[in-house]
This record gives structure tokens, C-alpha cells and sequence, in this order.
């Protein structure tokens, strides 16, 4: 129905295969009596892509740092392609290419020995790595920079370099934290491209981050994260879904004239407590309704009937960032809810405000 | 909004813990010193030659504690303003250059200040033992070091305008305190009595130094003065040059504190490999190793981490050593030439003393900078976490760590090998002195490698690291001297014999003869201490790197 939605699913196709590369099960990460992570259970198969979404301190870096090796889970389990994170950690490092929010420059060091410098760090034999570097260096758009100090670079520039650093080893999974961080809006499209190209290829990815239009646009499976538990997990439309069971309708109209009759239509055939709005400016009319496919043709049907001059009849999507926001603030409520029951907050306004 | 200024700068670090017990430390460490001389007979002589021994050691001491602690704030002052942006918004605001300068120079001497003050308890001890005279001495003693410090905040102020991070600002601070304090005092020492130009320009030399203008005022003789009093004003001449230097870098800085100071490109790339044929012959001339033409990859047998360190330090990068070794190389044998040749009435041990004192020089200011931010600078940059992520172990990491700063050392001790060479060839009879003192150079440069290492791993920053390793460092070679210095009273000779032990510039001087170090025998005691002081931090490194790389 939505052309975007179509385009969405066009691009989510790219490389999909049923083996299942990332798994974890059941993973939990307390400090002391603060739970970090809480229960988590996703999986991921090869050539997807699975967007991390999450508030801060919601427990994405905690997952990705499990899945690195660089934190131990309390309980649970994690395993890359079957290799055991915990258990195998050395073996998961040469299958996972990590990137960090954080770029990790050293001073003096120019591009083309930086890289050099991590794949010898990965045991690449030096003819290995006089093929590899420039290969990466094409992919990832960074061979015209070759020689420049890696900490004279921009952000974006290091974010690229950043990427080249993980592809080196031919990684099977990329986990990549907040890649499009701080770029600027074509360097933030040529990463997605960029990313869409490596699951074309065949490559895993988990990616983070909070420009949700951007994961929206490339993951096939999205996680939203809220206080450490896994809140929602499926596909934009799946967690669009669940969010509500209402839609989302828009009526566009080709006689800004005809808005009022067909607003009357609408909240005629509709729940009786479902919102209409009319916009006389674009001349639309938006309703959210639980209708089924076929009493929505009815009301089309009516409307073409009174002579509405109807132009297109087609279903918004809820979009990442409303399903995020419903999460998070259904968080923040029930968190809220929690502390007014608490007696000890009970008369403390200041506190429930804070 | 000075105030404001003052508030921020002095304030604020005065609220950490760390200072508090900084504090405390200091004046304990001062009361110990007057304690540990306090007369313990119920008569005292009314000369008051007591109080003035004790009085002596402790203002040396206020020195030494001056020049290892101080010179960190002013260098770092500025810079790390640069780097985490908040000097931009300061410039952006309507305090001019001036008040930004005096703001930050005004609170760099409130710490001094601070440091200064916690000495007053045991200077009023001093006093109060009888024998000093409040103007003469107490008051002159703390004038020279207030403008001691006022030089150096000024100088670090303005290295600190020009440095690109905390750590190099440090290093080259530190650098500018040991070459007018110490090296300043060498000349002085190889030509005084001598006459003509060279006495003259030692003499003008040694009046830089603060430590001069302190023996000047307490009356002891100069290091390695040769029984020899000179006439020369030392106080007066070092206040107009502190006073000229405190000047000349204020008005620098603050014509430093504008648009200047962010007005630089960013490196292009530029490589020789890229240039013209006339381009790339130049650079050929200059450049034994050219750092800007294009290296080739890692060979697969080599530590990357190792080759990395080279790449990625500025000093480390071989070109700098090379020109460093062909100096001290050419010194040395020029030294070594001139005496056999005549030219110098010197002996083999004052050729000795020269060239232990410039490698140790050397190797004491390169040592930290080379060692103690290898743990930290990646913690701080976010290249420990992608270390961590490779297949390497840490045990590696550590290994190519360590070997990256031994071979540049290494490097230096070989420089000065043709003189020692040539001296064991004109005297045979020093072969053995000849091979004592180099494995003495030899446990000096590990040793200061070591407990930088150790000293740094346990900093985030890498400029707090280079500070407290150049602290330590500088407080076991030198503070056995300042005892050193005491020789005649109040120590005796076993108590300077055991504080020389602990020093490996005293064991160098003490194997090569060096007048005044010629009655210690401290070795083989102080390879000993040298040798387990290297192993317990050769172990505390990777413990260290272990514990934190360990998942949590």
C-alpha cells in the first residue's frame, strides 16, 4: 500500500539466508543489584542486518560488549557462528569485525599503516595484507586518504577508516556501534549504502544506533532496548504492529472542497472513539481505526459514492521512532508508576518529579 | 570574571582527594626531615651551625620538591584546555588574552603557593632552633623560590600554548627544568679556574640555574664546585634572568591566546615518494630515515605492536634517534680527541663524568616519555579496547610495549661507545672502570624503562602518567644527591654511602671516579637494588595490563 514501506521491504531482501549466525540465549548481566542486561534472547541469520535500538544506558553497548568478549555475562549464553563467546573468546575475535563508538587513533600513524598495523595484529601474512588493505580501503571509500594521519581526520573520514578496520580480517559478523554517529547527512547515506553492500555480500551485521530512520531504512530485524530487557524484536512493520492494533489511514483528496463531507463519511463508518483530522492545507483527511480490510473497501466505497473526489487511500506506517517512543515512554511510566507506589516516595513530590 | 576564572583554575583542583592527601604528604614529609635532625641533647650550640645544616638540607629539599612537582600544572594549564574545547569558549568570551593569562598564571602560583606554604611549619622549626636570621635567610631562601616558580609557571604557560597534548607540554617542561637547573651546572664545573672564555660562559651558564642560586645563599659549596668559591652575585644575576625569562614567555603566551593558537591546517599527507626528484633529494640529504616516505607493511615476524609504537611517536620515529646518537657519538669522541690531544688539562675520569652525566641526562629524560604512557595513551584513545579485540595476547602486547622502548634507549647507550672505546684504549687500566660503568648505564636505562612502566600503567592519562613516572624517576636518582650534598654534615658518610646506593647516577660517577664520588663503594649494592627494583616492575606491567583487560 505505502511505497516506502515497498522500498523497505525491497531493500530488506538483500542477502537473506536462513543460517542462523548469531545467537543468544537467556543473557543476563547484573552489577551488584543493578541489572545491566536482562534475559535477553535474539538471534540473527547470515546476511541480516539487526538494528539495536535502545535509550541510553538501555543495555545495547553491555550486549555488544558480551559478544566481543570484552564483558562477561552473568548468565546466558552467546555464540557466533557456534563458536561460544565466553567459552571460545579468542576464536569469536577473528569471526566478529568490532567497531567501537569511540575511534581508537594513534598519533602519527597514517591511514595505510593503521590498517596495516590491525591486520598484522590479526596474524595477516604481509603479502596477505599488501592485497587486503587496499581492498578495504576501496570499499570503504578511503583510498584517496591513504596517507593522512589517521587523528587529522574528520569524523566521518575515521568513522570510514573505522569500518575498513573491521572488514580486514573478512570478519563473518560486524557489530558496529553507532556507526552514523555524528555524520553528516551524505555521509551518513553513503554508509547505509555502504552497509546495505556488506550484507549484500553476505556479511552480519548489528548495528546501533539512535538516527532510527536510518535503521529503519537497512535492518531486517530491529531490538528495542529499554532498562536492560527486550522490549519489542521483529521486523519495523512487525513492531509497528505491535505497538497498536489500530492503523493509520490517510485519504487524499483531489477537492480540498469535498473534506468535510468526507470527514463526516469516515467518523460515520468508524469506532465512535476514533480520531479524525482534517487538513484542509494538503487536503487529507488522517483516521486511526481497528477496521478490518474489508469494511475499510466499504468506506472507500461510500466515499466514492457521496462524490469525494478521492485520489489515493493507503495506511501509514507506524514508524521506528513512534514504536520507540510508545516503548520508552510506556518505560518511563511504569517506572514512574512504581516509585508513586513505593510509600517511601509517596510524599515526596520533589523526588517523583525527578 | 577573573575571579571566576581563579575559581575554576585553582578551586577546583584543590577539591580532589588526591591534592588533600598531596598535602598532607608534603608537610609530613617536611616535619620528618626537621624531626629527623631535631637536637636530642638538652644543649644546644648558640652558633645555631645546627639549625643552619638542618635549614640547608630541608630548603634544598623545598627545591627538589618545586622542580619535580610544580612544573605539571602550568604545562599542562593550557593545552588540555585546547584539546577538550574549552579554550575556544573562553577566547570566545570577553576576557581578553591578558586576563585569560593572568588568570591561569595567578592560580598555577596559588599551587605553588600551596606547596610552599605546607613548608612553613618546618621552616618556623628551623627558626625557632635559633641561628637563622628571618631576612637574610628565611626571607631570601623563599624569595628565590617564589621566583622559581613564577619562571617556570611562565614557561610552562607558554610550551603549554604550543604543545599539541598534556603529555609532550610535560615532557618538554620537564626537558626546559632539567637543562636550566642541572645541565646548566655542568660547564661551571669542567672549566671553573680555568680562565678565559669557556670559565666566563660557564660561570654566566651556572647563574641559570636555581639550585646555584640556592648554594649561593646557604653558603655550601656548588656541586662539584673543586673546593673553588667564586665572587660572582649568583642570586642577583639569577633574579634578573628569572625575571627576564618570566617576561619574555608571559608577553609570548599571551600574544599566543587568539585565533593563533587554533589557526593550523590539518596535516596533509604529504609523502616524499610523491615529490619532485630535486624534492625527494633533499629530504634524502637530511633524512637518514625519512619518516614521510611510505613504509611497507609489517613484516609477519616482527611485534606489530612494537613497529606501531615507533610509527606512532613523534620522538620515537627513528630519525630523531639517529640524529640523537650521531650527537652524542660525535661528542663524545670530540671529548675524548680533545683531551688526548691537550687541548683540555682533563683527566679520564672528568671525560668519564661528562659523558655518564650526558646519557644519564638522556636517558632520564627520555625514559619516561618513551615508557610510561604505553598502558595509559591507549586507555585514553580507545586503543586498548581494540587491542583487546584482536587475537593477540596480552603478553605480547606488553612484549612489543616494552621492546619499543629498550632499543630507542639501547640506541642511546651505544652512542657514547666510540669515547668509551677510545678512553679504555688510551688508559687499558680503566677497561674494567670502562665496562662497570656501562653495565651501569646499561641497568640505569632498564631500570628508568621499568619504573616508567610500572609507574604509568596504573593512570588513565597519559599526561598524569609521564608527571608522576618523571616524579618518581627524578626522586630515586636525584634525592640521594641532595643527601650527597650533605656529606660533611649533618650525614656521615655510611648515611650518604646507603642513600648513593639507591641511585644509579651515583654508582655511574662513584665506578668513573668522579671527584667527590671517588670514597663511595656502591657497587655491586646498587645493581642489586637496581636489579629487583626492574624485576618487581617488570611484573607489575603486565599484572596490571592483565587486570584490566580482564573481561568484567
Amino acid at each position: 500500500m505505502n511505497m516506502t514501506a515497498v522500498s523497505v521491504e525491497e531493500e530488506s531482501q538483500v542477502g537473506s539466508s536462513a543460517q542462523e549466525v548469531l545467537s543468544i540465549k537467556n543473557l543476563t548481566k547484573r552489577y551488584g543489584s543493578f541489572t545491566a542486561l536482562d534475559d535477553l534472547t535474539l538471534t540473527l541469520n547470515a546476511g541480516q542486518i539487526l538494528g539495536l535500538i535502545g535509550p541510553n544506558g538501555a543495555g545495547k553497548t553491555t550486549t555488544i560488549k558480551v559478544l566481543v568478549g570484552l564483558i562477561r555475562p552473568t548468565s546466558g549464553s552467546a555464540k557466533i557462528a557456534g563458536v561460544d563467546c565466553v567459552k571460545e573468546a579468542m576464536q569469536v575475535k577473528r569471526l566478529v569485525g568490532y567497531m567501537p563508538d569511540k575511534f581508537g587513533a594513534y598519533d602519527n600513524m597514517r591511514v595505510r599503516e593503521y590498517l596495516d598495523f590491525f591486520g598484522a595484529a590479526f596474524d595477516m601474512p604481509r603479502s596477505e595484507r599488501a592485497k587486503r588493505v587496499p581492498e578495504v580501503m576501496e570499499l570503504t571509500g578511503t583510498d584517496y586518504m591513504k596517507d593522512r594521519f589517521v587523528e587529522s581526520l574528520s569524523h566521518g573520514m575515521q568513522q570510514r577508516v573505522g569500518l575498513a578496520r573491521t572488514l580486514l580480517h573478512d570478519p563473518k559478523v560486524l557489530i558496529l556501534d553507532e556507526p552514523v554517529n555524528g555524520l553528516d547527512p551524505q555521509a551518513r547515506i553513503e554508509m547505509r549504502d555502504l552497509l546495505l553492500e556488506l550484507a549484500r555480500q553476505g556479511k552480519t551485521l548489528l548495528v546501533t544506533s539512535h538516527i532510527l530512520p536510518e535503521l529503519a531504512r537497512i535492518c531486517q530485524q530491529v531490538a528495542i532496548l529499554t532498562n536492560g530487557k527486550l522490549r519489542a524484536y521483529g521486523t519495523v512493520e512487525e513492531i509497528g504492529h505491535s505497538v497498536s492494533q489500530r492503523r493509520t489511514l490517510e485519504v487524499q483528496l483531489g477537492n480540498a472542497n469535498h473534506l468535510a463531507v468526507a470527514a463526516k463519511v469516515i467518523r460515520k463508518s468508524v469506532e465512535p472513539e476514533a480520531e479524525v483530522v482534517e487538513s484542509p492545507t494538503e487536503a487529507t483527511v488522517r483516521f486511526r481505526t481497528a477496521q478490518s480490510e474489508q469494511n475499510l473497501g466499504k468506506i472507500l466505497r461510500r466515499l466514492v459514492k457521496v462524490g469525494v473526489f478521492v485520489t489515493q487511500f493507503r495506511e501509514v506506517q507506524t514508524d521506528l521512532e513512534e514504536a520507540f517512543m510508545s516503548f520508552t515512554q510506556k518505560d518511563s511510566k511504569s517506572a514512574r508508576q512504581e516509585l508513586d507506589s513505593d510509600p517511601e516516595f509517596e510524599t515526596d513530590g520533589a523526588v517523583t518529579d525527578a | 570574571m577573573l575571579s571566576a576564572l581563579l575559581r575554576r583554575e585553582l578551586v577546583t583542583p584543590l577539591r580532589r582527594r588526591r591534592m588533600i592527601v598531596f598535602q598532607i604528604a608534603l608537610a609530613t614529609l617536611f616535619g620528618l626531615l626537621i624531626a629527623a635532625r631535631w637536637p636530642s641533647d638538652g644543649q644546644v650550640a648558640l652558633m645555631g651551625a645546627r639549625s643552619e645544616e638542618i635549614f640547608h638540607l630541608f630548603s634544598f629539599g623545598l627545591m627538589a620538591t618545586l622542580l619535580l612537582l610544580f612544573p605539571v600544572f602550568p604545562a599542562t594549564s593550557i593545552v588540555s584546555e585546547k584539546k577538550s574545547g574549552t579554550l575556544g569558549l573562553l577566547l570566545n568570551s570577553p576576557l581578553g588574552p591578558w586576563r585569560i593569562f593572568f588568570g591561569k598564571l595567578i592560580a598555577v602560583l596559588a599551587l605553588a603557593g600551596m606547596i610552599l606554604a605546607m613548608s612553613f611549619p618546618a621552616a618556623g622549626a628551623c627558626y625557632s632552633m635559633g641561628g637563622l636570621s628571618l631576612d637574610q635567610d628565611l626571607g631570601k631562601v623563599y624569595l628565590l623560590f617564589v621566583l622559581v616558580a613564577l619562571q617556570y609557571a611562565a614557561i610552562g604557560l607558554l610550551v603549554s600554548s604550543y604543545a599539541q597534548s598534556a603529555d609532550s607540554a610535560i615532557r618538554i617542561t620537564y626537558g626546559i627544568v632539567l637543562v636550566t637547573s642541572v645541565l646548566t651546572l655542568g660547564p661551571h664545573y669542567f672549566f671553573q679556574g680555568t680562565g678565559g672564555s669557556m670559565a666566563d660562559l660557564g660561570e654566566t651558564l651556572r647563574c641559570m640555574s636555581p639550585l646555584a642560586a640556592l648554594a649561593s645563599l646557604s653558603g655550601v659549596e656548588d656541586v662539584g664546585s673543586q673546593g673553588l668559591m667564586t665572587k660572582t652575585d649568583v642570586m642577583g644575576r639569577f633574579t634578573v634572568w628569572s625575571l627576564i625569562c618570566t617576561v619574555v614567555a608571559s608577553v609570548w603566551t599571551m600574544s599566543r591566546l587568539n585565533h593563533k593558537i587554533f589557526d593550523q591546517s590539518r596535516a596533509a599527507g604529504t609523502m616524499s615518494d610523491d615529490l619532485s626528484t630535486s624534492g625527494r633529494f633533499i629530504r634524502r640529504m637530511f633524512f637518514l630515515v625519512d619518516p614521510q616516505k611510505r613504509s611497507k607493511g609489517i613484516p609477519s615476524f616482527m611485534n606489530p605492536v612494537m613497529v606501531k609504537e615507533f610509527r606512532c611517536r613523534r620522538f620515537g620515529r627513528l630519525h630523531w634517534l639517529l640524529r640523537l646518537v650521531a650527537i652524542c657519538a660525535v661528542l663524545s669522541l670530540g671529548l675524548t680527541y680533545a683531551t688526548t690531544a691537550g687541548t683540555f688539562d682533563w683527566g679520564v675520569e672528568t671525560i668519564g663524568g661528562i659523558m655518564v652525566l650526558m646519557q644519564v641526562a638522556l636517558i632520564v629524560l627520555i625514559a619516561p616519555s618513551l615508557s610510561a604512557g604505553l598502558l595509559s595513551v591507549e586507555r585514553e584513545h580507545g586503543g586498548w579496547q581494540l587491542l583487546q579485540t584482536t587475537p593477540m595476547s596480552i603478553g605480547r602486547i606488553i612484549r612489543g610495549k616494552l621492546f619499543s622502548a629498550i632499543l630507542p634507549l639501547m640506541l642511546v647507550l651505544c652512542a657514547t661507545m666510540p669515547g668509551y672505546l677510545v678512553m679504555a684504549y688510551i688508559e687499558p687500566g680503566m677497561a674494567l672502570q670502562v665496562r662497570r660503568v656501562l653495565i651501569c648505564l646499561a641497568l640505569t636505562a632498564v631500570f628508568s624503562m621499568l619504573v616508567s612502566a610500572a609507574v604509568g600503567c596504573f593512570f588513565r592519562r597519559t599526561a598524569a602518567a609521564i608527571a608522576t613516572a618523571y616524579a618518581v624517576l627524578l626522586s630515586i636518582c636525584c634525592l640521594p644527591l641532595l643527601i650527597w650534598m650533605g656529606r660533611d654534615a649533618p650525614f656521615g658518610h655510611d648515611t650518604v654511602e646507603t642513600a648513593l646506593s639507591f641511585s644509579s647516577i651515583a654508582a655511574a660517577f662513584s665506578v668513573i671516579q668522579m671527584p667527590g664520588f671517588e670514597h663511595y663503594d656502591l657497587i655491586p649494592t646498587n645493581w642489586w637494588l637496581m636489579g629487583v627494583a626492574s624485576l618487581i616492575s617488570l611484573l607489575v606491567m603486565p599484572a596490571w595490563a592483565y587486570r584490566i583487560s580482564r573481561p568484567q
